[in-house]
């Protein structure tokens, strides 16, 4: 397989999460997928804030950085679910709504930029379960994570609206499990699995999401996962340092690792835990490494 | 609270029927199917997706653009996606969201995200601390946006007005913003 992607990082994982990063580069290029950092890509912008002050400066903004990657003739590979829906839904709305895209070339001039509809965006998870297949991944797995229970969390914005995004089910989706089977690991279910991170009232009504943190929690624990894996690094935020705010809020004593799925299935390809850097996140993974140590 | 007619905005229901998403507002047929499904209403029973769109069918512009429940909102859509007339709840409640943002009723952290984004391009910018991280993490040096190009279209769109015009609190209170 050969092609290649525009990386677009977004905010979050460059400027919060860079230990994110480390291990999607080395998987990406375990599974030969080139990616390019473009210059000139800016905020995506978040598609729960933005879109609430003002949708159609949301959707300008979000063009501009779908022109950035036509201009160089990339399709664009999101790493995190918030950007993904943005630019998504910007690209799904240009080709859908009359007249809009006229308005938005309009502005998108006074920069001297175009959108031209070109490109496609695609999702990190859409990327590795369509493109680079579960197969591929599976032939890059040196120490298959044999016997290691993992609850999935696909988060919202990777499978809603459907129509908009057409990623997966989004009720009955599987891709996800897919890309986890293909490390060895196995996939449990668990009640709420769809449930929503909470991020998006984090800031408006902290008691709201820390009860939604919990009870997701709550059902991965009763599921005798090893680790909750995200594909979001907002999710990851929500349920790794939300999870310690929770245990002091609500007197909970979770202590469940959330991993991001690019640090999985870098341990499956033998990467060593200190080169994923798992000092930067809140809950410490030592007991499941400590498990994969004596695969 | 008794509803008179003085809160009946007759032309606020077409304010939202005229957007792309907003035209199918009129199938709603008050199922509940939203509130039912929607993760914020499980917990705080103050934000209730059926009753905003009651509310903007009513034309009661008041209880849903001057509440401040529409932002409780997580914006999961997963109203839309299960609705069974296909109204799209949560376009709906974005187009409301807009609405209120115009009359500078929108919460203080997202004029502090704005205002991130206006000056740096980005809402979180890389501190030097993270610099130096990506550095020891052998991380490439990435070439972001200049943020005078993103300000060029922030003021072709009147959004850097949009963001000054936040009201405080107090003002808030004075335009008699409904709370229940």
């Amino acid at each position: 397989m050969s092609c290649e992607y525009a990386l677009f990082l977004g905010c979050t994982i460059p400027n919060r999460l860079p230990h994110l990063e480390v291990s999607t580069r080395m998987i990406l290029k375990n599974l030969d997928v080139n990616v390019r950092d473009l210059p000139g890509f800016a905020c995506c912008p978040d598609p729960v804030g933005f879109s609430a002050l003002d949708r159609f400066t949301w959707i300008v903004l979000a063009s501009r950085n779908l022109a950035v990657a036509e201009e160089a003739g990339l399709d664009v590979l999101t790493l995190c679910s918030g950007c993904f829906e943005t630019l998504k839904t910007a690209d799904y709305v240009l080709r859908n709504e009359n007249g809009l895209k006229e308005k938005v070339n309009e502005a998108l001039a006074k920069v001297g930029k175009e959108y031209k509809g070109t490109v496609e965006v695609r999702h990190l998870l859409q990327v590795l379960y369509e493109d680079v297949r579960p197969e591929k991944i599976e032939s890059t797995v040196e120490k298959p994570l044999k016997g290691i229970k993992v609850a999935v969390h696909y988060g919202c914005h990777v499978l809603r609206p459907s129509e908009v995004l057409q990623v997966d089910d989004p009720f009955n989706p599987t891709s996800f499990e897919s890309i986890v089977k293909a490390t060895g690991a196995t996939p449990v279910d668990y009640l709420k699995k769809f449930l929503c991170c909470g991020v998006g009232v984090r800031s408006v009504d902290e008691d709201t999401t820390n009860r939604m943190i919990e009870e997701k929690l709550r059902y991965v624990r009763m599921s005798g996962a090893d680790l909750l894996c995200v594909i979001c690094p907002f999710c990851l935020i929500q349920y790794d340092i939300g999870q310690f705010q929770i245990n002091k809020a609500l007197g909970t004593d979770y202590h469940i690792p959330v991993l991001y799925y690019p640090h999985l299935l870098a341990l499956a390809q033998g990467v060593s835990a200190d080169e994923l850097h798992f000092k930067f996140q809140r809950i410490k993974p030592d007991a499941v490494l400590e498990k994969i140590e004596k695969l | 609270m008794v509803e008179t007619s003085s809160s009946i905005d007759s032309r606020f229901r077409s304010l939202i029927t005229e957007t792309h998403e907003g035209e199918t507002l009129n199938l709603c047929y008050q199922c509940s199917t939203c509130s039912g499904c929607c993760p914020v209403f499980r917990y705080n029973s103050q934000f209730n997706p059926r009753r905003i769109i009651e509310n903007t069918l009513l034309g009661k512009r008041d209880r849903t653009v001057k509440s401040p429940e529409i932002w409780l909102c997580t914006v999961c859509h997963t109203c839309t996606e299960k609705c069974p007339q296909g109204v799209k709840v949560s376009e709906i409640i974005i187009e409301l969201k807009n609405l209120s943002s115009k009359e500078g009723l929108f919460p203080a952290h997202l004029q502090e995200e704005a205002k991130a984004l206006l000056e740096f391009g980005m809402v979180s910018p890389p501190t030097k601390a993270i610099l130096s991280r990506r550095e020891k993490l052998k991380l490439p040096v990435i070439e972001n946006a200049p943020p005078e190009e993103i300000r060029t279209l922030t003021s072709a769109t009147g959004f850097d007005k949009l963001v000054e015009g936040r009201k405080s609190e107090e003002e808030t209170q004075e335009t008699g913003v409904v709370e229940e």
